[in-house]
Protein backbone atom coordinates (compact mmCIF):
# COMPACT_ATOMS: atom_id res chain seq x y z
CA UNK A 1 0.00 0.00 0.00
CA UNK A 2 1.44 3.19 -0.97
CA UNK A 3 0.09 6.71 0.58
CA UNK A 4 0.15 10.23 -1.22
CA UNK A 5 1.53 12.42 1.18
CA UNK A 6 0.48 15.65 0.92
CA UNK A 7 3.08 18.70 1.57
CA UNK A 8 1.74 21.46 2.61
CA UNK A 9 3.64 24.97 2.80
CA UNK A 10 2.39 27.11 6.20
CA UNK A 11 0.99 29.66 4.40
CA UNK A 12 -1.85 26.67 3.06
CA UNK A 13 -2.30 25.74 7.21
CA UNK A 14 -2.62 29.17 7.65
CA UNK A 15 -5.43 29.64 5.83
CA UNK A 16 -7.34 26.48 6.88
CA UNK A 17 -6.10 26.96 10.40
CA UNK A 18 -7.90 30.69 9.84
CA UNK A 19 -10.87 30.06 7.35
CA UNK A 20 -13.23 28.24 10.21
CA UNK A 21 -14.27 29.52 13.43
CA UNK A 22 -13.76 28.02 16.36
CA UNK A 23 -15.69 26.47 19.69
CA UNK A 24 -16.54 29.19 21.66
CA UNK A 25 -17.11 28.42 25.79
CA UNK A 26 -19.19 31.02 26.73
CA UNK A 27 -16.64 32.80 28.21
CA UNK A 28 -14.75 35.39 26.73
CA UNK A 29 -11.55 35.69 28.80
CA UNK A 30 -11.66 31.45 28.72
CA UNK A 31 -11.75 32.21 24.99
CA UNK A 32 -8.95 34.89 24.57
CA UNK A 33 -6.91 32.47 26.87
CA UNK A 34 -7.20 29.08 24.70
CA UNK A 35 -6.39 31.06 21.39
CA UNK A 36 -8.29 33.62 20.22
CA UNK A 37 -12.05 32.68 20.51
CA UNK A 38 -12.40 28.89 21.83
CA UNK A 39 -11.46 25.44 21.01
CA UNK A 40 -9.62 25.56 17.92
CA UNK A 41 -11.03 22.94 15.43
CA UNK A 42 -8.24 20.07 14.07
CA UNK A 43 -7.02 19.17 17.11
CA UNK A 44 -6.56 17.55 20.35
CA UNK A 45 -7.48 19.07 23.67
CA UNK A 46 -7.17 17.50 27.03
CA UNK A 47 -9.47 19.11 29.85
CA UNK A 48 -8.20 18.27 33.50
CA UNK A 49 -9.07 18.48 37.19
CA UNK A 50 -10.01 17.03 40.09
CA UNK A 51 -13.11 15.69 40.81
CA UNK A 52 -15.91 18.69 40.60
CA UNK A 53 -14.05 20.98 38.76
CA UNK A 54 -16.13 21.55 35.97
CA UNK A 55 -14.77 19.41 33.02
CA UNK A 56 -18.01 17.95 32.43
CA UNK A 57 -19.73 21.13 32.50
CA UNK A 58 -17.20 22.75 30.45
CA UNK A 59 -17.68 19.86 27.65
CA UNK A 60 -21.25 20.10 28.08
CA UNK A 61 -21.82 23.86 27.55
CA UNK A 62 -19.17 23.23 24.11
CA UNK A 63 -21.82 20.98 22.85
CA UNK A 64 -24.54 23.53 23.19
CA UNK A 65 -21.78 26.16 22.33
CA UNK A 66 -21.51 24.02 18.85
CA UNK A 67 -25.03 24.59 17.55
CA UNK A 68 -24.50 28.42 18.00
CA UNK A 69 -25.94 29.93 14.49
CA UNK A 70 -24.00 31.05 11.92
CA UNK A 71 -25.08 34.49 11.74
CA UNK A 72 -23.37 34.87 14.88
CA UNK A 73 -20.21 33.28 13.64
CA UNK A 74 -20.83 29.80 15.09
CA UNK A 75 -20.42 26.48 13.68
CA UNK A 76 -24.11 25.83 13.59
CA UNK A 77 -23.43 21.86 13.78
CA UNK A 78 -23.92 18.75 15.58
CA UNK A 79 -21.95 17.06 18.36
CA UNK A 80 -21.06 13.84 19.66
CA UNK A 81 -20.18 13.10 23.48
CA UNK A 82 -18.53 9.57 23.86
CA UNK A 83 -19.61 8.80 28.17
CA UNK A 84 -17.00 6.41 29.34
CA UNK A 85 -18.10 7.30 33.61
CA UNK A 86 -21.57 7.63 32.99
CA UNK A 87 -21.45 11.75 34.08
CA UNK A 88 -23.39 12.79 31.79
CA UNK A 89 -26.87 14.18 32.72
CA UNK A 90 -29.37 15.04 30.56
CA UNK A 91 -31.56 17.42 32.52
CA UNK A 92 -28.14 19.20 33.08
CA UNK A 93 -27.18 19.28 29.18
CA UNK A 94 -30.87 20.84 28.25
CA UNK A 95 -30.80 23.36 30.96
CA UNK A 96 -27.50 24.57 29.21
CA UNK A 97 -28.09 23.86 25.87
CA UNK A 98 -31.33 26.12 26.06
CA UNK A 99 -30.00 28.84 27.92
CA UNK A 100 -27.51 29.37 25.47
CA UNK A 101 -29.72 29.43 22.26
CA UNK A 102 -32.02 31.65 24.46
CA UNK A 103 -29.09 34.23 24.84
CA UNK A 104 -28.30 33.60 20.77
CA UNK A 105 -31.70 34.50 20.61
CA UNK A 106 -31.49 37.60 22.52
CA UNK A 107 -28.62 38.27 20.75
CA UNK A 108 -30.09 38.12 17.18
CA UNK A 109 -33.14 39.61 18.38
CA UNK A 110 -35.40 37.68 16.84
CA UNK A 111 -38.50 35.46 17.75
CA UNK A 112 -37.24 32.42 15.35
CA UNK A 113 -38.35 29.91 17.79
CA UNK A 114 -35.44 27.40 17.64
CA UNK A 115 -37.05 24.33 18.67
CA UNK A 116 -35.79 22.12 21.38
CA UNK A 117 -36.61 18.93 19.45
CA UNK A 118 -34.06 20.01 16.90
CA UNK A 119 -31.69 21.44 19.03
CA UNK A 120 -31.49 18.05 20.82
CA UNK A 121 -31.24 16.21 17.73
CA UNK A 122 -28.18 17.91 16.93
CA UNK A 123 -26.84 15.85 19.62
CA UNK A 124 -25.62 12.64 19.85
CA UNK A 125 -24.38 10.26 22.96
CA UNK A 126 -22.74 7.32 23.14
CA UNK A 127 -22.39 5.36 26.36
CA UNK A 128 -19.50 2.88 26.22
CA UNK A 129 -18.69 1.30 29.38
CA UNK A 130 -14.92 -1.00 29.32
CA UNK A 131 -12.71 -0.75 27.45
CA UNK A 132 -13.95 -3.29 24.66
CA UNK A 133 -16.51 -1.06 23.85
CA UNK A 134 -14.59 1.77 23.69
CA UNK A 135 -12.17 0.87 21.38
CA UNK A 136 -14.63 -0.84 19.09
CA UNK A 137 -16.53 2.33 18.93
CA UNK A 138 -13.50 4.45 18.09
CA UNK A 139 -12.80 2.01 15.31
CA UNK A 140 -16.43 2.76 14.16
CA UNK A 141 -16.29 6.42 14.51
CA UNK A 142 -14.85 6.88 10.66
CA UNK A 143 -18.51 5.28 9.40
CA UNK A 144 -20.21 6.93 12.14
CA UNK A 145 -18.89 10.49 10.66
CA UNK A 146 -19.72 9.39 7.48
CA UNK A 147 -23.24 8.97 8.31
CA UNK A 148 -23.39 12.50 10.45
CA UNK A 149 -20.74 14.12 8.43
CA UNK A 150 -22.17 17.30 10.43
CA UNK A 151 -20.62 16.96 13.46
CA UNK A 152 -18.20 19.08 14.47
CA UNK A 153 -17.03 17.99 18.00
CA UNK A 154 -16.25 14.97 19.53
CA UNK A 155 -16.20 14.81 23.36
CA UNK A 156 -14.74 12.04 25.44
CA UNK A 157 -15.79 11.93 28.96
CA UNK A 158 -13.08 10.75 30.29
CA UNK A 159 -10.19 9.14 28.50
CA UNK A 160 -8.64 7.68 31.33
CA UNK A 161 -11.75 5.47 32.85
CA UNK A 162 -11.74 2.76 30.44
CA UNK A 163 -8.01 1.74 31.28
CA UNK A 164 -8.63 2.20 34.89
CA UNK A 165 -10.11 -1.62 35.19
CA UNK A 166 -6.01 -2.63 34.83
CA UNK A 167 -6.72 -5.09 32.37
CA UNK A 168 -3.75 -4.43 29.98
CA UNK A 169 -0.27 -3.49 31.42
CA UNK A 170 0.94 0.21 31.14
CA UNK A 171 2.87 -0.43 27.73
CA UNK A 172 0.37 -1.70 26.43
CA UNK A 173 -2.14 1.07 27.59
CA UNK A 174 0.28 3.60 26.38
CA UNK A 175 0.75 1.71 22.62
CA UNK A 176 -3.24 1.46 22.85
CA UNK A 177 -3.17 4.95 23.54
CA UNK A 178 -1.40 6.21 20.93
CA UNK A 179 -2.92 4.75 18.14
CA UNK A 180 -5.97 5.18 18.85
CA UNK A 181 -5.46 8.87 19.45
CA UNK A 182 -3.34 8.48 15.67
CA UNK A 183 -6.36 7.34 14.19
CA UNK A 184 -8.71 9.70 15.64
CA UNK A 185 -6.57 12.66 15.38
CA UNK A 186 -6.46 11.93 11.45
CA UNK A 187 -9.89 12.32 11.61
CA UNK A 188 -10.02 15.38 13.16
CA UNK A 189 -7.97 17.36 10.81
CA UNK A 190 -9.34 15.73 7.60
CA UNK A 191 -12.95 16.49 8.74
CA UNK A 192 -11.67 19.74 10.62
CA UNK A 193 -13.39 18.23 14.02
CA UNK A 194 -12.25 19.69 17.70
CA UNK A 195 -11.70 16.55 20.03
CA UNK A 196 -12.38 17.55 23.89
CA UNK A 197 -11.43 14.89 25.97
CA UNK A 198 -11.45 15.33 29.94
CA UNK A 199 -8.79 13.50 31.96
CA UNK A 200 -8.89 12.75 35.90
CA UNK A 201 -5.78 13.74 37.65
CA UNK A 202 -3.58 10.79 40.04
CA UNK A 203 -0.86 11.10 42.22
CA UNK A 204 3.14 10.94 40.92
CA UNK A 205 4.68 7.47 42.24
CA UNK A 206 7.99 9.29 44.16
CA UNK A 207 9.55 9.30 46.83
CA UNK A 208 9.33 12.57 48.20
CA UNK A 209 6.87 13.67 45.93
CA UNK A 210 3.05 12.87 45.70
CA UNK A 211 2.49 15.92 43.63
CA UNK A 212 -1.38 16.16 41.60
CA UNK A 213 0.00 15.15 37.68
CA UNK A 214 -2.70 14.22 35.02
CA UNK A 215 -3.46 10.46 34.96
CA UNK A 216 -2.39 8.40 32.48
CA UNK A 217 1.13 9.21 32.71
CA UNK A 218 3.72 11.90 31.40
CA UNK A 219 4.24 10.16 27.71
CA UNK A 220 0.28 10.69 27.69
CA UNK A 221 0.96 14.64 28.44
CA UNK A 222 3.00 14.85 25.26
CA UNK A 223 0.12 13.74 22.90
CA UNK A 224 -2.64 16.58 23.11
CA UNK A 225 -2.29 19.79 21.19
CA UNK A 226 -3.60 21.94 24.17
CA UNK A 227 -4.42 21.22 28.20
CA UNK A 228 -6.23 22.76 30.24
CA UNK A 229 -6.49 22.18 34.02
CA UNK A 230 -9.26 23.28 35.99
CA UNK A 231 -9.73 24.08 38.92
CA UNK A 232 -12.53 25.61 41.98
CA UNK A 233 -12.80 27.58 44.69
CA UNK A 234 -16.02 27.88 46.17
CA UNK A 235 -17.99 29.80 43.81
CA UNK A 236 -15.15 30.29 41.39
CA UNK A 237 -13.86 28.72 39.02
CA UNK A 238 -10.41 28.69 37.91
CA UNK A 239 -8.51 27.49 34.70
CA UNK A 240 -5.13 27.19 33.45
CA UNK A 241 -3.54 26.91 30.43
CA UNK A 242 -0.99 24.11 30.66
CA UNK A 243 -0.01 23.56 27.48
CA UNK A 244 -0.56 25.01 24.10
CA UNK A 245 0.88 25.29 20.39
CA UNK A 246 -0.65 28.83 19.63
CA UNK A 247 -1.01 30.70 22.78
CA UNK A 248 0.80 31.65 25.92
CA UNK A 249 0.37 29.55 29.22
CA UNK A 250 -2.27 31.86 31.19
CA UNK A 251 -4.59 31.38 34.07
CA UNK A 252 -8.13 32.61 34.10
CA UNK A 253 -11.24 32.66 36.33
CA UNK A 254 -14.73 31.51 34.98
CA UNK A 255 -17.86 30.37 36.61
CA UNK A 256 -20.26 27.80 36.56
CA UNK A 257 -23.61 29.13 37.09
CA UNK A 258 -26.92 27.67 36.15
CA UNK A 259 -26.91 28.64 32.38
CA UNK A 260 -23.46 26.91 32.06
CA UNK A 261 -19.90 28.24 31.71
CA UNK A 262 -20.30 32.26 31.81
CA UNK A 263 -17.27 35.01 32.81
CA UNK A 264 -16.50 35.56 36.23
CA UNK A 265 -17.24 39.23 37.53
CA UNK B 1 19.38 -8.75 -4.91
CA UNK B 2 20.84 -7.53 -7.87
CA UNK B 3 19.34 -9.17 -11.54
CA UNK B 4 22.06 -9.57 -14.11
CA UNK B 5 21.59 -7.07 -17.09
CA UNK B 6 22.89 -6.75 -20.25
CA UNK B 7 25.67 -4.01 -19.35
CA UNK B 8 27.25 -6.88 -17.58
CA UNK B 9 29.05 -7.15 -20.72
CA UNK B 10 26.31 -10.50 -21.80
CA UNK B 11 24.16 -10.74 -24.44
CA UNK B 12 20.39 -11.44 -25.03
CA UNK B 13 20.90 -15.04 -25.72
CA UNK B 14 23.20 -15.58 -22.92
CA UNK B 15 21.39 -13.56 -20.13
CA UNK B 16 18.89 -16.76 -21.95
CA UNK B 17 20.24 -19.46 -21.38
CA UNK B 18 21.81 -18.44 -17.56
CA UNK B 19 17.99 -17.32 -16.17
CA UNK B 20 16.61 -20.74 -17.54
CA UNK B 21 19.42 -22.79 -15.59
CA UNK B 22 18.01 -20.69 -12.89
CA UNK B 23 21.26 -17.82 -12.65
CA UNK B 24 19.71 -14.63 -12.64
CA UNK B 25 21.43 -12.19 -10.34
CA UNK B 26 24.76 -11.35 -9.86
CA UNK B 27 25.24 -13.07 -6.84
CA UNK B 28 24.01 -16.72 -8.88
CA UNK B 29 26.98 -15.37 -11.39
CA UNK B 30 29.73 -15.26 -8.82
CA UNK B 31 29.29 -17.97 -7.23
CA UNK B 32 28.39 -20.53 -10.15
CA UNK B 33 31.33 -22.57 -11.50
CA UNK B 34 33.36 -20.82 -14.17
CA UNK B 35 33.38 -23.75 -16.24
CA UNK B 36 29.49 -24.46 -15.83
CA UNK B 37 29.20 -20.94 -16.70
CA UNK B 38 31.43 -21.24 -19.97
CA UNK B 39 29.43 -24.16 -21.05
CA UNK B 40 25.94 -22.43 -20.89
CA UNK B 41 27.18 -19.63 -22.19
CA UNK B 42 29.32 -20.85 -25.35
CA UNK B 43 32.02 -18.01 -24.12
CA UNK B 44 35.29 -19.29 -22.99
CA UNK B 45 37.04 -19.36 -19.64
CA UNK B 46 39.00 -15.79 -19.68
CA UNK B 47 35.87 -14.44 -21.09
CA UNK B 48 33.70 -15.30 -18.41
CA UNK B 49 37.00 -14.35 -15.71
CA UNK B 50 36.70 -10.85 -17.48
CA UNK B 51 33.25 -10.73 -16.90
CA UNK B 52 33.43 -11.71 -13.21
CA UNK B 53 36.61 -9.13 -13.06
CA UNK B 54 33.75 -6.73 -14.89
CA UNK B 55 31.53 -7.14 -11.96
CA UNK B 56 33.88 -6.59 -9.47
CA UNK B 57 35.34 -3.60 -10.12
CA UNK B 58 32.13 -2.10 -11.30
CA UNK B 59 29.93 -2.89 -7.87
CA UNK B 60 32.67 -2.38 -4.90
CA UNK B 61 32.57 -0.41 -3.01
CA UNK B 62 35.27 3.03 -4.00
CA UNK B 63 38.25 3.88 -1.69
CA UNK B 64 38.82 7.36 -0.85
CA UNK B 65 41.95 8.87 0.06
CA UNK B 66 42.44 11.10 2.63
CA UNK B 67 42.61 14.77 0.81
CA UNK B 68 39.20 13.74 -0.85
CA UNK B 69 37.67 13.21 2.48
CA UNK B 70 39.01 16.30 3.87
CA UNK B 71 38.51 18.41 0.65
CA UNK B 72 34.91 17.63 0.61
CA UNK B 73 34.96 18.08 4.16
CA UNK B 74 35.25 21.28 4.06
CA UNK B 75 33.68 22.28 0.76
CA UNK B 76 30.49 20.75 2.16
CA UNK B 77 27.80 22.42 3.99
CA UNK B 78 28.71 22.08 7.41
CA UNK B 79 26.36 23.56 9.54
CA UNK B 80 22.27 25.33 9.82
CA UNK B 81 22.47 28.34 11.79
CA UNK B 82 19.14 28.36 14.56
CA UNK B 83 19.21 32.31 14.18
CA UNK B 84 19.14 31.99 17.97
CA UNK B 85 22.52 33.72 19.15
CA UNK B 86 22.88 31.73 22.53
CA UNK B 87 21.54 28.30 21.24
CA UNK B 88 24.31 28.55 18.13
CA UNK B 89 26.84 29.06 20.17
CA UNK B 90 26.58 26.13 22.48
CA UNK B 91 25.99 24.01 19.15
CA UNK B 92 29.29 25.78 18.05
CA UNK B 93 28.18 27.52 14.99
CA UNK B 94 24.70 25.80 14.08
CA UNK B 95 23.22 22.43 13.48
CA UNK B 96 25.34 20.20 11.83
CA UNK B 97 24.53 17.99 9.23
CA UNK B 98 23.02 14.60 10.98
CA UNK B 99 20.41 13.93 13.60
CA UNK B 100 20.10 15.67 16.45
CA UNK B 101 17.64 15.62 19.36
CA UNK B 102 15.46 17.87 21.54
CA UNK B 103 14.14 16.27 24.22
CA UNK B 104 12.12 17.08 27.33
CA UNK B 105 9.08 16.71 29.21
CA UNK B 106 5.79 18.30 27.73
CA UNK B 107 5.16 21.67 27.25
CA UNK B 108 8.81 22.35 27.93
CA UNK B 109 8.92 24.15 24.27
CA UNK B 110 10.32 22.07 22.07
CA UNK B 111 7.52 22.64 19.33
CA UNK B 112 8.13 26.16 19.73
CA UNK B 113 11.69 25.98 19.48
CA UNK B 114 11.05 23.91 16.26
CA UNK B 115 8.66 26.16 15.13
CA UNK B 116 11.78 29.30 15.79
CA UNK B 117 13.88 27.17 13.62
CA UNK B 118 11.86 26.40 11.02
CA UNK B 119 11.70 30.52 10.74
CA UNK B 120 15.48 31.17 11.46
CA UNK B 121 16.60 28.63 8.77
CA UNK B 122 14.40 30.21 5.98
CA UNK B 123 13.99 33.97 6.59
CA UNK B 124 16.93 34.90 4.80
CA UNK B 125 17.94 32.24 2.56
CA UNK B 126 16.65 29.77 -0.65
CA UNK B 127 16.41 27.27 2.59
CA UNK B 128 13.50 25.20 2.35
CA UNK B 129 12.47 23.18 5.47
CA UNK B 130 10.00 19.98 5.85
CA UNK B 131 8.07 19.51 9.07
CA UNK B 132 6.86 16.38 9.77
CA UNK B 133 4.10 16.26 11.97
CA UNK B 134 2.91 13.42 13.73
CA UNK B 135 0.41 14.40 16.47
CA UNK B 136 -0.74 17.93 14.58
CA UNK B 137 1.64 20.47 17.07
CA UNK B 138 2.29 22.44 13.73
CA UNK B 139 0.58 25.75 14.15
CA UNK B 140 0.97 27.68 10.91
CA UNK B 141 -1.38 30.27 13.03
CA UNK B 142 1.35 30.68 15.94
CA UNK B 143 4.06 31.14 13.10
CA UNK B 144 1.96 34.15 11.72
CA UNK B 145 2.00 35.23 14.57
CA UNK B 146 5.65 35.34 15.41
CA UNK B 147 6.15 36.82 12.21
CA UNK B 148 3.79 39.73 12.76
CA UNK B 149 4.45 40.95 16.01
CA UNK B 150 8.69 40.91 15.21
CA UNK B 151 7.58 43.24 12.24
CA UNK B 152 7.50 41.47 9.09
CA UNK B 153 5.51 42.88 5.70
CA UNK B 154 2.14 40.69 4.75
CA UNK B 155 4.57 39.60 1.55
CA UNK B 156 7.93 38.81 3.64
CA UNK B 157 5.27 36.50 5.69
CA UNK B 158 3.89 34.93 3.07
CA UNK B 159 7.42 34.43 1.00
CA UNK B 160 8.89 32.82 4.83
CA UNK B 161 5.50 30.84 5.06
CA UNK B 162 6.05 29.47 1.90
CA UNK B 163 9.27 28.11 2.22
CA UNK B 164 7.64 26.15 5.27
CA UNK B 165 6.94 22.84 4.10
CA UNK B 166 4.38 20.58 6.33
CA UNK B 167 3.71 16.83 5.66
CA UNK B 168 1.56 15.25 8.33
CA UNK B 169 2.15 11.40 9.29
CA UNK B 170 0.33 9.50 11.41
CA UNK B 171 2.34 5.90 11.65
CA UNK B 172 5.67 4.58 11.46
CA UNK B 173 5.26 2.69 8.60
CA UNK B 174 4.08 6.08 6.69
CA UNK B 175 7.32 8.10 8.28
CA UNK B 176 9.50 5.12 6.51
CA UNK B 177 8.01 5.86 3.13
CA UNK B 178 8.19 9.03 3.24
CA UNK B 179 11.45 9.19 3.70
CA UNK B 180 12.45 6.47 1.36
CA UNK B 181 10.39 8.98 -1.61
CA UNK B 182 12.58 11.34 -0.42
CA UNK B 183 15.43 9.55 -0.92
CA UNK B 184 14.70 8.36 -3.65
CA UNK B 185 13.86 11.31 -5.40
CA UNK B 186 9.77 10.45 -5.84
CA UNK B 187 9.15 13.06 -3.90
CA UNK B 188 11.05 15.70 -4.58
CA UNK B 189 11.44 19.37 -1.89
CA UNK B 190 13.62 22.00 -3.41
CA UNK B 191 16.74 23.52 -1.75
CA UNK B 192 15.47 21.15 1.36
CA UNK B 193 17.89 22.23 4.08
CA UNK B 194 16.27 20.53 7.29
CA UNK B 195 13.95 18.08 8.16
CA UNK B 196 12.39 18.21 11.80
CA UNK B 197 10.00 15.28 13.01
CA UNK B 198 7.88 16.50 15.62
CA UNK B 199 7.35 13.60 17.37
CA UNK B 200 9.35 10.58 16.90
CA UNK B 201 7.95 8.79 20.15
CA UNK B 202 4.26 9.50 19.30
CA UNK B 203 5.18 7.62 16.61
CA UNK B 204 6.96 4.83 18.22
CA UNK B 205 4.81 4.37 21.47
CA UNK B 206 2.06 3.06 18.85
CA UNK B 207 3.95 -0.25 18.60
CA UNK B 208 5.99 -0.77 21.37
CA UNK B 209 4.09 1.45 24.52
CA UNK B 210 6.27 2.65 27.21
CA UNK B 211 6.93 2.12 30.81
CA UNK B 212 6.35 5.87 31.55
CA UNK B 213 9.54 6.78 31.63
CA UNK B 214 10.93 11.00 30.30
CA UNK B 215 10.51 10.64 26.20
CA UNK B 216 13.09 12.49 23.73
CA UNK B 217 11.91 14.47 20.58
CA UNK B 218 13.93 14.69 17.24
CA UNK B 219 15.50 18.10 14.40
CA UNK B 220 15.72 15.44 12.69
CA UNK B 221 14.27 15.95 16.02
CA UNK B 222 13.47 13.69 18.62
CA UNK B 223 10.50 13.44 22.19
CA UNK B 224 11.27 13.13 26.64
CA UNK B 225 8.60 10.89 30.35
CA UNK B 226 9.17 11.03 33.69
CA UNK B 227 9.37 8.67 36.55
CA UNK B 228 10.04 9.11 40.27
CA UNK B 229 11.64 12.37 39.78
CA UNK B 230 14.07 11.30 37.46
CA UNK B 231 13.61 12.14 34.13
CA UNK B 232 14.59 9.15 31.02
CA UNK B 233 15.14 9.69 27.58
CA UNK B 234 12.68 7.42 25.32
CA UNK B 235 13.05 5.20 22.63
CA UNK B 236 15.74 3.02 24.57
CA UNK B 237 19.16 2.03 24.67
CA UNK B 238 19.91 1.55 20.88
CA UNK B 239 18.67 5.52 20.40
CA UNK B 240 21.19 6.73 22.92
CA UNK B 241 23.67 7.03 20.47
CA UNK B 242 22.32 7.94 17.41
CA UNK B 243 21.72 12.04 17.56
CA UNK B 244 24.94 13.37 17.26
CA UNK B 245 23.97 16.32 19.75
CA UNK B 246 21.54 15.63 22.46
CA UNK B 247 19.39 19.11 23.60
CA UNK B 248 17.48 18.67 27.00
CA UNK B 249 14.95 21.28 27.79
CA UNK B 250 13.84 21.92 31.22
CA UNK B 251 11.46 24.74 31.94
CA UNK B 252 12.84 26.85 34.48
CA UNK B 253 11.27 28.24 37.14
CA UNK B 254 13.28 31.34 37.97
CA UNK B 255 12.79 35.03 36.11
CA UNK B 256 9.44 34.18 34.90
CA UNK B 257 7.53 37.66 34.16
CA UNK B 258 4.12 37.10 33.17
CA UNK B 259 4.28 36.75 29.04
CA UNK B 260 7.12 34.72 28.76
CA UNK B 261 8.77 31.32 29.69
CA UNK B 262 12.09 31.22 30.26
CA UNK B 263 13.89 27.43 29.32
CA UNK B 264 17.37 25.72 30.06
CA UNK B 265 18.93 24.02 27.43
CA UNK B 266 22.05 21.69 27.83
CA UNK B 267 23.36 20.16 24.86
CA UNK B 268 26.01 17.18 25.00
CA UNK B 269 27.98 15.98 22.23
CA UNK B 270 27.24 12.38 21.62
CA UNK B 271 31.48 11.75 20.95
CA UNK B 272 32.22 13.95 23.86
CA UNK B 273 29.60 13.02 26.78
CA UNK B 274 31.65 14.97 29.20
CA UNK B 275 31.25 18.28 28.13
CA UNK B 276 27.81 19.84 28.63
CA UNK B 277 26.83 23.61 28.04
CA UNK B 278 23.74 25.23 28.81
CA UNK B 279 22.08 28.31 27.85
CA UNK B 280 19.00 30.00 28.73
CA UNK B 281 16.20 30.80 26.17
CA UNK B 282 13.20 32.74 26.83
CA UNK B 283 9.85 32.03 24.89
CA UNK B 284 6.83 34.59 24.32
CA UNK B 285 4.69 35.50 21.90
CA UNK B 286 7.78 36.77 19.74
CA UNK B 287 8.93 33.14 19.70
CA UNK B 288 11.94 31.79 21.14
CA UNK B 289 15.29 34.08 21.77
Amino acid sequence: MTTNFKIYNAADLWQIETSSPAIPTFSQKLDKTLGDDGIPLGSLTEVLGLPGTGKTQLCLQLCASVQVPKVLGGLQSESLYIDTNTNFTLCRFKEILFASLAKCQRLLDTSIAISEEDALKKFHYIKTIGLEKFCSFLNQLPNYLTEYPNVKLIVIDSIAFPFKEGSISLKQRTGLLFRLMADLHKLAVDKQIAVVLTNEMSNRLGLSSGALVGALGDAWAHRCNIRLLLCADKNESCAVLAKSNTAPEAAVKFKITREGIRDAD
Amino acid sequence: MLKLKLEDLLTDNELKSLNQNRITTLLDFLQEDTEKLSILTQLTLPQILEIRNNIFKKYSAEPINGTDLYITSITKRKSIQTGIKELDSILDRGIPSGIIEICGLAGSGKSQLCMQIAINCVKDSDNTILYIDTKGDFSALRIQKILDLNGYSHKDMAIIMLKIKIVRVWTIEDLIELIQKIKSGLIVVENLALVIIDSLPCLVFQHFGDDNKMDGESTSVNKGSNYIEKANRCLGKYWENIPAILLILKRSLESIDDNSLSIRISATNCNNPHVVKTCMLKVSALGVR
